[in-house]
């Protein structure tokens, strides 16, 4: 997997400290150097969030070490204050930003480029165009990062981080550096940007390493030009942009007769290279994953080159869409287009067609038993006796898919002002969903400008809870706005793969930990209505709910249960015992609306019954069964 | 030269893995013969829980790209049959085998009474009108008859051998499936192989 090989690059180049907050598809780098930390003698942590990972590798780095930071690409929108400002210095052990894109955002709220951040933030970024790639890359960016004294930008994307390939290995070095402190070193002031002789100092000095950066990417064998004597077609690809090209230009027959520039030192770009490659050429097209980064500065260079060679990529003719990953096939197609050659025939394209309407989708649900659905029906349950048009803001973690609307999806957008929908199961209970703690700044502002028409609530995940709602509860506080905030304590990290966090009563490597006392930090910040409650039992959390929504000003409510998932591979279940008495199952669809998917319903009997293999005995749906169809009699085992 | 097999099931049946047993194999097969042959496994997935659907593409030869191409797959090995129809449709090519487990895991749409799971007969008619051929059995009975419904991918990457398909030979394959396992489930392993083999044959 790309995820190991950067871990294992970062390992060969002697890694003393890796700070990372688990972002899918990045959080696997993680993991893999946590397992080998402490056999291997560096320190690896699992940061509060990205901001605080980015300045641990950076103090890191600092003293000596040579340190990474990992983390996907809306982590590093959370690190960018540091992150923009640590150049300024420069950094001393080889210090390596590892980022994972998204595009076709399959697990992200956004597509966003992140090569964009690291030339705005004027530091060397690489881009790997396949596994050995990214582990080579991931090893050399620690010397790249000493010999600049920069940090070093690794850009991945999912079909790299999650790809997996053959990688050859390299050697480990042994030794470590030696971890020591220089105020001054080798400038004034060399730690503190507003150490004399002040901060524009330090930005010249950032600006006087960039034609050393500029030409070590002229030389970087990461860099690699094929230049085709006579041809009058450059393609320029970077990363794993390059990985598709060289396969569209073999399949289409065209190897070996354009010039092809594969790039992986993207900045600086290298500008020598650039204009050797588009000389002569009357055509340059350029393939990357993401936004026209690349492009734009080739469009640069080739204007200060005197080329009037037509450029393809993702601007003005575009011949790729400007959204959305590539593949082979889109790179094969417009390949096709510009070369003039004929599409593929797909012999089976009726069959294909004929037999898509069967095609039914696996919608993603939250999991059989999962905590989540007992705080969602109770939330749903307590804001059904209040009147008006109530908003839930959510934010990210795996109860964001009380904003998957698979219940709801053919729901059509109008121009109505305060509009009730209805609500009938978990999926659709979450009104907006952005980043990880949007939910609850967004409710203060929601109560402080006025809304009158109904509650305003906010959820969030206890790691999401340390990560980043702090502030903005303080803030709720401070300004006291009437919001109530639902925390979702399940002890874990859940939606990236369960990684433990300050809250979990384990630390990464399995010692016990007190866990987090979050009741305690509310109370401390000023937050007057507090209260916990199970989200297994109904009247308790319903009951919770409401007294927080009655209360006027901030109220926090905890729902306090470890997720099943985990619990269960401690505690092993035995066999399911819930069960469905059909002669009093009236087909009423209740349990249904708890969107659980251990619960299934029988369109033909109309009647509910429950699935043994993914059922987990939690009890749930008999407590919302109206007519006591749903038995769960006997021990629970645990669970 | 190129070889393209997807895995396709649920979360947690054994679908990567057996992709990268298959993906270990290709390797091992490059090393004992002196061939050159990337060696690629890209993954899709959906939101990292259970029960979501899961491809796993593995590209063996002159390739580059993580994904196999639409309409380009050489086998689809299904865990699943839905995610067997979902895959096949768009990837198996017109002269591909697909292997498939009936075993059938609803997806919540159908649980909750918002569509209807197709039926077997009309997946491997979808599947046999698409690609070269379609062989489908009960590889969980077959797993449970081994010793665990969790050796289904077990079970799978037998029939997959059995196929005569695979660009490597059997040896190869099977020290790769043992490779990956406890000595203390080897032999469950090797016979839930063995099953999927006879299986395939006798389909």
């Amino acid at each position: 997997m790309g995820n190991e090989a950067i871990a294992r690059g970062a390992y060969e180049a002697g890694i003393q400290l890796m700070a990372a907050y688990p972002g899918t598809p990045s959080s696997e780098i993680g993991e893999v150097l946590l397992d080998g930390s402490r056999d291997h003698d560096f320190y690896c942590e699992w940061s509060t969030n990205e901001k605080v990972a980015f300045e641990a590798a950076a103090g890191a780095s600092i003293v000596g070490a040579r340190s990474m930071a990992a983390m996907k690409n809306a982590g590093l929108n959370v690190a960018m204050d540091t992150f923009m400002t640590m150049p300024y210095t420069g950094c001393k052990g080889g210090f390596v930003v590892v980022v994972a894109d998204d595009p076709s955002a399959h697990y992200s709220s956004t597509e966003q480029d992140t090569r964009l951040m690291a030339e705005y933030a004027e530091i060397p970024c690489l881009e790997p165009e396949s596994q050995q790639e990214a582990k080579d890359m991931a090893k050399e960016a620690f010397d790249i990062s000493e010999a600049l004294e920069l940090p070093v930008f690794l850009r991945s994307v999912s079909r790299i981080s999650h790809a997996s390939g053959d990688v050859k290995l390299g050697d480990v070095r042994t030794e470590h550096s030696r971890i020591a402190f220089n105020k001054h070193y080798k400038i004034q002031s060399r730690w503190n940007v507003y150490g004399p002789p002040g901060t524009l100092s330090k930005h010249v000095w950032l600006k006087s390493i960039y034609p050393k950066a500029a030409a070590m990417s002229e030389e970087s064998h990461f860099n690699r030009l094929e230049k085709v004597t006579g041809a009058k077609t450059a393609v320029i690809a970077s990363g794993l942009g390059a990985s598709y090209a060289r396969e569209a230009l073999e399949e289409l027959g065209l190897a070996g007769k354009v010039t092809f520039l594969k790039l992986g030192f993207i900045h600086p770009l290298p500008e020598k290279l650039t204009a050797e490659a588009i000389d002569g050429a009357d055509r340059i097209i350029i393939v990357e994953e993401g936004d026209p980064v690349v492009e734009n500065t080739v469009r640069i260079f080739a204007k200060e080159a005197g080329s009037t060679a037509d450029i393809l990529g993702k601007r003005f003719k575009g011949i790729f869409r400007p959204y959305g990953e590539l593949n082979t096939d889109t790179v094969i197609g417009a390949f096709s287009e510009v070369f003039g050659l004929a599409d593929e025939k797909d012999e089976k394209a009726a069959e294909r067609e004929k037999y898509k309407p069967i095609v039914i989708p696996r919608s993603s649900s939250l999991c059989a038993g999962c905590s989540h659905l007992g705080s969602y029906a109770a939330i749903r349950e307590a804001l059904r006796k209040e009147p008006g048009v109530h908003i839930v803001n959510g934010d990210i973690g795996c109860y964001e898919q009380g904003g998957y609307g698979i219940f709801s999806s053919k729901n059509e957008a109008c121009d109505d002002d305060s509009k009730k929908y209805t609500c009938n199961s978990p999926y659709e209970i979450l009104d907006t969903i952005y980043v990880m703690g949007s939910g609850i700044g967004m409710a203060v502002g929601q109560a402080k400008a006025g809304y009158k028409d109904g509650k305003v609530m906010a959820v969030a995940g206890d790691s999401t809870f340390l990560h980043a709602t702090l502030p903005a509860l303080i803030d709720a506080v401070y300004d006291n706005a009437d919001i109530t905030f639902v925390i979702l304590d399940n002890y874990w990290t859940c939606m990236t793969g369960h990684q433990a966090n300050p809250n979990t009563i384990y630390n990464p490597y399995g010692d016990d930990l007190p866990g987090f006392d979050i009741t305690g930090v509310c109370r401390s910040i000023g937050v007057k209505s507090i209260s916990q409650a199970s989200s297994y039992d109904r009247e308790s959390a319903v009951k919770a709910v409401s007294e927080a929504l009655a209360y006027k000003g901030p109220s926090v409510v905890i729902m306090n249960d470890e997720c099943k998932l985990q619990l269960g591979r401690r505690v092993k279940k035995g066999k399911t015992k819930t069960h469905v008495d059909t002669a009093r199952c009236n087909g009423c669809k209740s349990c249904i609306r708890l969107g659980c998917p251990a619960v299934k319903y029988d369109a033909v009997s109309r009647r509910s019954s429950i699935d043994e293999i993914s059922c987990i005995d939690c009890g749930l749906c008999s407590q919302y069964c109206p007519q006591n169809a749903i038995g769960t009699e006997g021990e629970q085992n645990g669970i | 030269m190129e070889y393209n097999i997807i895995v396709a099931g649920i979360g947690g049946q054994g679908s990567i893995l057996a992709s990268h047993v298959l993906a270990e194999a290709a390797i091992e097969n490059n090393l004992r013969n002196g061939k050159k042959a990337n060696v690629r496994v890209g993954e899709t997935f959906g939101a990292a829980q259970r029960g979501g659907a899961v491809a796993s593409h593995v590209r063996i030869g002159d390739i580059y790209g993580p994904l196999v191409r639409k309409g380009h797959a050489d086998m689809v090995l299904a865990l699943e049959p839905l995610e067997g129809l979902r895959i096949g449709v768009d990837y198996l090519s017109p002269s591909g085998v697909a292997i498939l487990n009936t075993a059938a895991v609803s997806p919540v749409d159908v649980k909750v009474g918002a569509a209807e799971y197709p039926s077997i007969d009309k997946i491997k008619e979808a599947l046999t009108a698409i690609g070269r051929k379609a062989v489908i059995f009960d590889a969980e009975a077959l797993a449970i008859r081994a010793g665990s419904a969790k050796c289904v991918n077990i079970v799978m990457l037998g029939a997959a051998c059995a196929s005569g398909e695979l660009p490597f030979e059997e040896d190869i394959l099977l020290s790769a499936v043992t490779g990956r396992l406890p000595e203390r489930l080897v032999k469950m392993n090797l016979e839930a192989f063995e099953l999927g083999k006879q299986a395939y044959l006798t389909a």
